[in-house]
């Protein structure tokens, strides 16, 4: 899609609130039920699947990095760091069982507590307050985070918003991201009297040129595979909103809205459709809801596209340098607006990856030019936790301000760790991933924006919000990095040469030494017929003897038999007590040949 | 086109100014265009890449104009496909190898900063990048009409792409119809019956001698130092399409398939090419010979040198009288003194010291030849890059041919001598096997005879033989060999020249070679320069030492202090027995 994703995502976002004590009537159990375990106070999960890209969409309502991400502030009292650790643990747990996600590989090798850059939102300022952060980039989102994301849903997927939501066309989206965030808002003097809030954002990016169109017109049932059903019987409010001005402008929507919003947020105005479902499903009649958008239909539709502005910071992170044993983590911070802005980063350098501190550096360059040279950005502020292997990842806050007009490349030389054999995942050479950074900045204009301000929960309450902070929160890519990996189909196939070696050695060995080898008697007749036949004759004489010999011959050779072991002494024990018994076959044909001679 | 929509795909423009210093301070400027397709299913964190080379009309080497359109209009196929789990990246460079080494190192390594009256190469900085490539296809394509493709894979320093990888073209392209294969002959010449036997050896040597020079085939080949699989698929213009001619642009379709084939397994990949072959043989489309099969043999060759080696250091001379057997010199005299000094233990103290010096002189001018080149005042004469490398080369390699005149070893020097250069010359070939299997084969298969021949024993050595293994070792000096190949090739290239033309162009051509050896070497990071300066070099200047055996007059030995300035004679002449 050229860039109607201004419009498409907020048709996709639900947002709902449920304002209860503990109530499970509205919360699923489960999370009411970890409020009163865990002393927990805001606890936010993102699945994402995707990169959210700046350039072209602009900031998203709610941030999110490719993978899962969790963080959490805790609070409470007698509160300590360890507790903290463990609790953290087991709330990644819960959550892994109650999403499907694999946030049980949470733990402390890939979670720091942020210093500066996340802020509680809503905390009682006195007590003690613990934070946890935690990304999982390697985590594929898939169907199976987005049905029990739903099933939380206080009408599930049968009703309301959650109904477009079906696996086989959210996962057809350029971007798809599933938010869950609860938050604990207690009085300030009555620390029992509290409010649960909990907010499930979902968060798609439909790209038009996927679907095949022959024309630029699309609606909800195109996007979602079908229209609307109502709402949440337990909504209090349940609307669309539809992007109108910039290049919302081109499309004609029918069913034509009833109602519009003009917002004006940070210098910039923006102007919404709404369609209430309260309103359109008043009507008994009504069966399924949908919304079209309708492009001009001039002949050359490309020409008119008009570019997209570039949102004041946009960033990104490369890893660079080549080979298996040292590169360098880059982060690249760009600043489009005409003034100077504040800049935050926070990275997360995992154990596996060695960063060396005094390596760091941030040099700027003008933004038109791609080449950086010696000028350097000094910081004004630095955090730094060094990382311990196998137990603690690199943590990293950076502020300083950026120029108008200016980027800034944040570099850090790392080596890469040789790891031991079981600490390799099963597909090896895919590499290892390293999360993404959070770059914050607190932004001039209100262009492109349209998060949540942090007391709001609907979409409406960004509208209302003029306050000056625009604080946006951007991720960048995850990296992946190759460490040195051992050929592990090698040993497989030492293990399994030298074990064939070793089997087919051992057998016969094992069988030379241990068995005992009784010589038997010849039971068939030869095939010639000649001896065959003198083989009858003697046969029929010696079977006489034998029937009369059988009685004290047997017993004696067992004896013997019990007695030595191997092949030598199975002989000659019984020959002499019964000449013909056991007779051993060698002697035996050499007294036929002997015979025959 | 696809990349003209923005939106669409970034445009993205990587600039690379090159400076050659060693051309004598030409400039190449090239600009390289890419687009990213950015991949729904990913955060882009892992790319493929799709290049075409692009080449003004005006350029020597054969038109492939074909081929960049062929990039977009698959790029515009593939700009509606959901399925992509790994960022496209679509990539035209200028200025062949030069361009896609700038943009290899740009995306590598784009945050360096240069100092730029050092820097050779100029990449400059990449605005956008895609992770951390896969692999990559590199599409030169003469003509929509094809005749065949042939699929080339030796990079740079004899390095090849993944096996597998070769097989999946291998495959796509058999399944969409399109004969294709690694040195696939034109459907023409296909048919005339060669015996099997024949056209695989012949297959063989041909790869082992475009693997042996190092040199890339195409602009994959520098794909493979940065660990990303690659490849070229040439498709070749059809001869004759006077009466086959279908609708235009129709013969596009299968090739723009296979392609498509080749991107959608790349694309399902869910880990890197590993563990598979990267060292193989291609003896046939589906035969390979593995390292395991083609190692011993080098292996084989060079352990007669390990064991020659062991030979002479167990036969050599402990006391002064088996030096004297050795060297030959039996006087009356000096068995007196002998006999009388006999007493005390006549332990013969090997030269050690004189040998080490003598081994560090040769390397020292091999590693000569590596820097002088590229001193700047060697760059401020005024003459050609060609000439002017040679000509340094030659004037090392001169001190080398006089080196032996000059300095002679003391006695038991040379045979001490011989050890170590049969030792480091079988470790060098190895290594150098290792690194680049069919440079370090043909280097065996030339000298190893000579090595074997070799001897520095007077006695059991008839003069004929002698000067036999002296004018072999003459002619195996490295740029004598470099110009006899060249001879070769000029020969065969222009067989209608007389043969003083021929001699005179190939001369000029060794030149030329010399001094591009030195620029790959230089900017692209090839080996092969280093490799015959350094060790080449060193080890013919001590194998000519011993192919002439200079040895000290033993009298000059013994009265060394009266006569130290007594010059050295040839000492073949003054055998006694």
């Amino acid at each position: 899609m050229s860039t109607p994703t201004f419009s498409s995502p907020r048709a996709g976002t639900t947002a709902k609130r449920i304002i209860v004590i503990y109530h499970t009537q509205l919360t699923p159990r489960v999370i009411a039920e970890l409020l009163q375990q865990f002393a927990v106070k805001e606890l936010h999960i993102g699945l994402t699947q995707g990169l959210w890209r700046y350039e072209t969409w602009g900031y998203p309502i709610v941030e999110a990095t490719s993978g899962a991400e969790m963080w959490a502030w805790f609070s409470g009292a007698n509160l300590t760091n360890r507790d903290v650790d463990s609790q953290w643990k087991a709330l990644a747990n819960v959550f892994s069982g109650v999403l499907c996600a694999s946030l049980n590989f949470v733990d402390n090798t890939n979670s720091i507590a942020p210093r500066h850059l996340i802020r509680p939102q809503f905390m009682p300022a006195n007590g003690q307050r613990f934070v946890r952060y935690a990304t999982l980039p390697r985590e594929i989102v898939c169907t199976e985070n987005l049905t029990p994301w739903k099933k939380l849903l206080p009408c599930g997927s049968a009703s309301g918003f959650a109904s477009l939501l079906n696996s086989g066309h959210v996962h057809n989206t350029k971007y798809h991201s599933l938010g869950l965030k609860v938050r604990v808002l207690c009085e300030d003097h009555d620390e029992d009297n509290c409010i649960v809030e909990l907010t499930q954002t979902a968060n798609l990016v439909y790209d038009l040129r996927l679907f095949e169109l022959s024309n630029n017109d699309f609606s909800l049932r195109r996007l979602f595979g079908m229209g609307l059903n109502g709402y949440c019987e337990l909504a209090e409010s349940s609307k669309i909103y539809v992007q109108r001005n910039e290049l919302g402008e081109r499309y004609q929507l029918v069913p034509e809205p009833v109602h519009e919003v003009k917002t004006t947020r940070g210098g910039h105005s923006v102007v919404y459709s709404v369609y209430d479902m309260h309103e359109q499903f008043k009507e008994a009649g009504e069966r399924l809801f949908n919304v079209a958008w309708l492009a001009p239909k001039s002949a050359n539709r490309r020409r008119n596209l008009a570019k997209p502005s570039l949102p004041p910071v946009t960033v990104h992170r490369y890893l660079l340098g080549h080979g298996q044993e040292r590169g360098r983590i880059v982060t690249e911070v760009t600043n489009s607006h005409y003034d100077a802005l504040p800049i935050m980063l926070q990275e997360v350098i995992p154990w596996y990856v060695h960063a060396y501190l005094h390596t760091l550096s941030i040099r700027r360059k003008p933004q038109r030019i791609n080449e950086y040279g010696r000028q350097r950005l000094p910081f004004k502020l630095l955090h730094y936790t060094p990382g311990k292997q196998r137990e603690l990842p690199s943590h990293l806050e950076i502020g300083f301000m950026l120029p108008g007009q200016t980027s800034a490349l944040i570099s850090i030389d790392v080596d890469y760790l040789l790891l031991k054999w079981l600490e390799y995942p099963p597909d090896a050479n895919h590499g290892h991933y390293i999360g993404s950074a959070i770059v914050s900045s607190q932004l001039p204009m209100g262009r492109n924006y349209s998060a949540l301000p942090p007391e709001g929960h609907l979409f409406e309450h960004s509208f209302k919000c003029d306050t000056a902070e625009l604080c946006a929160h951007l991720h960048t890519e995850a990296l992946i990095v190759s460490l040195p990996t051992p050929d592990f189909s090698m040993p497989y196939n030492v293990i399994c040469l030298a074990c064939t070696v070793v089997a087919l050695a051992f057998g016969p060995i094992h069988s030379v030494a241990t068995k005992m080898i009784i010589v038997g008697r010849q039971t068939s007749t030869p095939k010639n017929f000649v001896k065959r036949s003198s083989n009858q004759v003697f046969r029929r004489g010696k079977a006489a003897d034998e029937a009369a010999a059988e009685g004290e011959g047997l017993p004696a050779a067992g004896a013997a038999a019990s007695d030595a072991t191997g092949v030598a002494s199975a002989r000659p024990a019984i020959s002499p007590g019964s000449p013909s018994g056991d007779q051993p076959l060698l002697e035996d044909l050499d007294e036929e040949e002997e015979e025959q001679d | 086109m696809a990349t003209q929509r923005i939106g669409d795909i970034n445009k993205r423009r990587n600039k690379a100014a090159t400076k050659t210093e060693a051309i004598k301070s030409i400039q190449y400027h090239g600009k390289n265009i890419y687009g990213i397709l950015r991949a729904p299913r990913i955060a882009s964190t892992e790319g493929i890449v799709f290049a075409a080379p692009y080449r003004a009309a005006s350029s020597v080497h054969t038109d492939i104009s074909a081929s960049v359109p062929l990039l977009l209009a698959f790029a515009d196929f593939a700009r509606r496909k959901n399925y992509w789990a790994k960022d496209l990246i679509f990539l035209v460079t200028e200025q062949e190898q030069l361009g896609m080494q700038a943009w290899l190192e740009a995306y590598h390594d784009g945050d360096r900063d240069l100092d730029l009256s050092k820097a050779y190469l100029r990449p400059g900085n990449l605005p956008a990048r895609a992770g951390s490539l896969q692999a990559a296809l590199n599409i030169e394509v003469q003509d929509l009409e094809i005749d065949h493709v042939d699929v080339r894979i030796e990079g740079l320093n004899g390095k090849l792409p993944n096996l597998d990888m070769f097989n999946l073209v291998q495959r796509i392209m058999a399944r969409e119809g399109i004969a294709s294969g690694y040195k696939q002959a034109p459907r023409k010449k296909r048919r005339h019956s060669q015996s099997h036997f024949e056209q695989n050896l012949r297959q063989m040597l041909t790869m082992l001698a475009s693997q042996s020079s190092g040199v890339p085939t195409g602009n994959h080949g520098l794909f493979h130092r940065y660990r990303i699989d690659a490849l070229t698929i040439a498709a070749n213009r059809r001869a004759t399409h006077a009466t086959l001619k279908g609708s235009p642009g129709s013969a596009a379709v299968p090739l723009l398939k296979a392609i498509e084939g080749i991107a959608r397994s790349l694309n399902n990949l869910l880990e890197r090419f590993h563990q598979s072959f990267f060292f193989y043989v291609i003896v046939n489309n589906d035969r390979y010979i593995s390292i395991g099969d083609y190692m011993p043999a080098l292996v084989a060759l060079v352990a007669c040198a390990f064991l020659k080696a062991y030979l002479t250091w167990s036969t050599l001379p402990a006391t002064n009288a088996e030096l004297e057997k050795a060297a030959g010199w039996l006087r009356e005299h000096e068995q007196e003194a002998e006999l009388e000094e006999n007493l005390e233990p006549d332990k013969f103290e090997l030269p050690y010291g004189s040998v080490l010096i003598y081994l560090t002189a040769t390397l020292l001018i091999g590693f000569l030849c590596n820097v002088l080149p590229l001193q700047q005042y060697f760059l401020e004469i005024p003459m050609g890059a060609a000439p002017l490398t040679t000509s340094v080369l030659s004037f090392l390699s001169l001190i080398g041919f006089v080196l032996p005149f000059v300095v002679v070893l003391p006695p038991g020097g040379l045979e001490l001598l011989h050890v170590a250069f049969l030792l480091i010359y079988g470790c060098a070939l190895i290594v150098i096997g290792l690194l680049n299997f069919a440079l370090g084969f043909f280097a065996a298969v030339l000298t190893v005879p000579l090595v074997i021949a070799l001897e520095t024993k007077e006695e059991n050595s008839r003069s004929t033989l002698r000067d036999t293994i002296r004018l072999a070792t003459l002619v195996m000096n490295p740029m004598m060999v470099v110009y006899v190949i060249v001879l070769a090739m000029t020969f065969y290239q222009f067989p209608e020249l007389p043969v003083q033309k021929i001699m005179l162009r190939a001369a000029t051509a060794a030149m030329d070679a010399s001094a591009y050896g030195l620029i790959d070497s230089v900017i692209y990071g090839n080996w092969l320069y280093f490799v015959i300066c350094t060790i080449f070099l060193p080890l013919w200047i001590i194998c000519w030492t011993l192919s002439l055996s200079k040895r000290r007059d033993y009298a000059d030995y013994l009265d060394f202090d009266e006569s130290p300035s007594t010059s050295p004679q040839p000492q073949s002449k003054v055998k006694t027995n």
